[in-house]
């Protein structure tokens, strides 16, 4: 029997008719299995001892020519010299005994990234892993640099995001994976999927189908779906192997900072277009009653835009009027007089969009990472910016705390997307007091009298109120 | 081809239909007048300069999806380019570092000692040799909307020159971007290809595709393959219904799908199908039928049909193969009535289905005394295409197939490595002798019909 990999399946040719998982492709005149059951299949036809238990038929295979698999085994230390804590060990030990297949389910924060380094390690093959977007794939891009950049020759891989680089430890995203599996199923022997609970759709959990990797970890704070579809999960990757509660962790990761409000007016011409446009939208919107302070309210009008050209001009209307508040020239000079007074600091500006995030970069010569940034200078600032090489950094994006991000002591938000009530608290996890005397602060600069105000009055709010939770 | 949110569709109970503009209404011609003017006259401009100018068109254009739908196709037929003296990474790792040992860099100066950011860019542009105006470009001129238009169809921008003279051929290539040298982009161009983009956004969710053709039937096939579909065939009657033999067949069904459809109904392959279908409208009369999985309602997907024909007036860009195929198969059958041979050259139209490869042989060559080779002249190639195409005759059995391989009509820029000898290579003709040859090496006497 001859075992290869076709477009995402096994393709197993001269197999006698008792071969486990495959049905007759009469396209071809041959067996074909899902990919997924490489390592039971190759079992069946290795089990050449005798030892047939009753279920499985007598046929034996002579031999089995392999040209499925494309992956090749290695030996790596993570330089990440951390002690795994006692749950990561034990989440570890947990999947080794189940055959390095399975989900582990462990709170946000708690080093998820960290235990896939110790099972990539542990497994010593060729890895893919899967996340669900572009941020987190460039996070585990510097987490694994990190951890074994120095021994992998080309680095870490990504697929995806504008990249498309293979190698032996790869990230790519859901969607790059699923539209590429069929050509790089064979190339991994280890999967790993983080947020697992995302997997459970048509298209997605055609990744774990398409690919022979023997081993799989499914990684995720939530894995339970309302829908019940977290059962398909036991199929793809194995079962739950270890589930860490929520509240036996919490409390580890807070840290002390102060924030300091600061508002800047709009210049007369801003102020001018800002009034004619957010009129525009207001009047649109007051003219067709639509409760906006509901969910459905504020969808129903984006439904109306897309028919009504009065409509359409409102929601334009609306969105000119944000960015006039969101980039308004003053916030400029604003940041100017604290990047004077922390100059000595480590600092990140944090924009809401790309373009005010690179027009500060040119301004004042700073690092920038926006979703734009590739992978590798992404991770190359971060590098430079932990060892010190820079002391500030420019971004549209949000950075998790994690391994990733190295911490800073000043955080500066120059305009906020809008009412997210972790946003805020996101921003300041990241940020660490270098001494005692002085505390890690938070600046946000808005727009006075826009809608800015409003939304960072709701950020404030919402970070108060979890505070005291 | 349209990204999926650009897709316009209709759907009625359990069938799909896009929705098909008018090319000859006065409002899309207007539209893509004024769209083919803006992409020329932002040839060598920022990317993000000619994005902006599109999307003035669709401030208050409840039309929008058309107007960016039409900028998607203008832009697959462009190139951008990063244009800038050094490679913009080094100038901003450069710009960082010496900014590092600057801080603070001010925009208004209070103390003497403060850094201004002119100096910044001064001092590395210096250093790199490249103008201050240049260093400031060039920081960010990677950025995809600092790259420049060089390209639009067949016009270059003044400062690219250069690269402009090679790539003349038309040349199919097995890459899903379709990097076929279009025509002279006109309005009927671009609203002919967004009809027919509209069709293929509505395969992206296809599971399966059942066409059938009664003609032009190496074109259709060599495509299937081009595409990396798989397929059923049976041979149809007149009107569409299957009939037992290929001799009684006037045309055929497929059924097109991939390798993982086995299991399950997959939408993996939904972007090959719509890469596939400009191939039908080469034929003079055809019907595709495709099941779309639909799960736009939330949790429940349902499939939803979609049906096209050759009424739906569209038309292809594709290269078809039977043009090129007419002129060689005519002037070898002259060539052969000129010869001096007792091997006749006879016309054969059945499909051979090996499996993963269709045969569709153009002649059987007959000696009187029964002998009988069957004959194909082989279109558009790659080395790989080849490669397995001789391999399934090999295991197929068939020992009486000679090929004839077009050296011009080679898809790829590399050598095909394999040398088999029953094929016949050609420059522009094929002379009859070296068929004879060939026949007289691996002709096989006839059997009765199985």
């Amino acid at each position: 029997m001859r075992l290869s990999f076709d477009d995402g399946t096994l393709l197993l040719e001269d197999a006698p008719d008792a071969v486990p998982y495959a049905e007759w492709d009469d396209r071809v005149d041959e067996y074909r299995a899902q990919a997924q059951h490489y390592r039971p299949i190759r079992k069946w036809a290795t089990q050449s001892d005798g030892q047939v238990t009753l279920e499985e038929s007598t046929a034996t295979v002579d031999e089995i020519e392999d040209d499925a698999r494309a992956y090749s085994d290695f030996y790596l230390t993570p330089s990440v010299a951390i002690e795994p804590r006692e749950y990561q060990q034990d989440a570890l030990s947990a999947w080794q005994d189940n055959g390095r297949q399975g989900s582990v389910i462990l709170p946000t924060g708690s080093g998820k990234t960290f235990l896939a380094v110790q099972a990539i390690a542990d497994a010593g093959v060729s890895t893919l892993v899967v996340v669900p977007t572009i941020d987190l794939m460039n996070q585990w891009h510097a987490t694994l640099t990190n951890a074994f950049g120095d021994q992998l020759p080309d680095g870490v891989g990504v697929l995806g995001g504008g990249s498309h680089n293979i190698a032996d430890i790869t990230v790519t995203t859901y969607d790059s994976a699923y539209r590429y599996i069929n050509e790089y199923g064979d190339q991994f022997g280890l999967l790993v999927v983080d947020e697992v609970h995302h997997l459970p759709a048509p298209t997605y959990q055609q990744i774990p189908e398409m690919t022979i990797a023997p081993y799989r970890l499914g990684l995720t704070a939530t894995y339970e779906r309302a829908d019940g579809a977290h059962e398909e999960l036991e199929d793809l990757l194995g079962t739950v192997v270890y589930r860490e509660a929520v509240d036996e962790l919490a409390g580890e990761y807070l840290s002390e900072y102060e924030t300091i409000h600061l508002q800047v007016e709009l210049t007369d011409e801003e102020r001018t277009t800002y009034d004619e446009e957010y009129q525009i939208y207001r009047d649109y919107v007051d003219s067709h009653d639509f409760e906006l302070w509901k969910e459905n309210g504020y969808q129903e009008f984006l439904k109306r835009t897309s028919y009504d050209p009065q409509g359409r001009r409102a929601l334009i209307a609306k969105q000119r009027a944000e960015n006039i508040a969101r980039t308004a020239e003053k916030k400029l000079d604003t940041l100017d007089n604290l990047l004077k007074r922390h100059y000595n600091d480590r600092t990140i500006i944090f924009t809401a969009n790309n373009e005010f995030a690179y027009e500060i970069s040119q301004e004042f010569v700073v690092p920038c990472i926006t979703h734009q940034t590739e992978t590798d200078e992404r991770t190359e600032i971060l590098e430079r910016f932990r060892t010190g090489e820079y002391s500030m950094l420019a971004t549209s994006q949000v950075l998790d705390e994690g391994i990733d991000v190295p911490s800073a002591n000043v955080g500066i938000i120059l305009s906020g997307s809008a009412s997210k009530r972790q946003y805020a608290q996101r921003l300041g996890r990241i940020l660490r007091p270098t001494d005692d005397r002085q505390p890690a602060r938070l600046y946000e600069i808005i727009a006075e009298d826009t809608v800015e105000t409003y939304v960072s009055e709701q950020r404030r709010q919402g970070v108060a109120a979890n505070a005291d939770s | 081809m349209l990204t999926a949110n650009l897709a316009r569709s209709r759907t009625h109970e359990d069938t799909i239909t896009p929705l098909f503009i008018d090319a000859s209404e006065q409002q899309y011609r207007e539209t893509a007048e004024e769209l083919i003017q803006i992409f020329e006259a932002h040839l060598g401009e920022p990317k993000g300069d000619l994005e902006d100018t599109i999307d003035q068109l669709t401030i208050a254009d409840t039309d929008y999806k058309v107007v960016q739908g039409l900028a998607k196709l203008l832009k697959d037929e462009c190139e951008f380019e990063t244009v800038a003296p050094v490679e913009p990474h080094e100038i901003r790792q450069r710009l960082f570092e010496k900014a590092n040992e600057s801080y603070p860099i001010v925009r208004q100066p209070t103390l003497g000692e403060d850094t201004q950011k002119l100096e910044v860019y001064s001092s590395v542009a210096d250093a790199l040799g490249i103008t201050l105006e240049e260093c400031h470009q060039g920081m960010y001129a990677d950025l995809e909307e600092h790259k420049r238009l060089v390209r639009f169809g067949h016009r270059v921008s003044d400062e690219c020159q250069d690269a402009a003279e090679s790539s003349t051929t038309t040349q199919l290539t097995g890459d899903s971007e379709e990097s076929y040298a279009a025509d002279t982009i006109t309005p009927d161009w671009l609203l002919t290809r967004y009809n027919l983009a509209l069709a293929q956004a509505v395969l992206y969710d296809a599971t399966e595709m059942r066409v059938r053709v009664w003609d032009s039937f190496a074109t259709v096939f060599s495509y299937v393959k081009l595409f990396g579909l798989m397929h059923r065939i049976y041979p149809i009657d007149s009107n569409g219904k299957r009939v037992r033999s290929t001799d009684a067949a006037d045309g055929y069904e497929a059924i097109l799908d991939g390798a993982a459809s086995l299991f399950s109904k997959s939408r993996k392959y939904g972007i090959r199908m719509a890469n596939f279908l400009p191939a039908l409208p080469l034929c003079d009369r055809w019907e595709m039928e495709a099941d779309i999985l639909d799960d736009g309602g939330g949790s429940t997907t349902q499939t939803l049909s979609f049906a096209l024909d050759d009424t739906d007036d569209l038309s292809s860009h594709y290269a078809a193969q039977s043009d090129f195929d007419s002129d060689v198969e005519r002037t070898l059958a002259q060539k052969w009535d000129r010869a001096n041979t007792d091997w006749e050259l006879v016309r054969e139209d059945d499909v051979l289905d090996l499996g993963a490869e269709v045969m569709l042989p153009d002649f059987a060559i007959e000696h009187p005394d029964g002998r009988r080779v069957i004959f194909e002249i082989v279109g558009f190639w790659t080395p790989e295409y080849l490669d397995e195409k001789l391999a399934k005759i090999r295991e197929a059995n068939r020992d009486n197939l000679i090929v004839a391989v077009s050296e011009r009509l080679d898809c790829s820029s590399g050598d095909f490595d394999g040398i088999d000898d029953r094929v016949l290579w050609f420059k522009s003709g094929i002379h009859v002798y070296d068929i004879v040859e060939l026949a007289e090496k691996y002709a096989v006497e006839a059997l009765p019909a199985e």
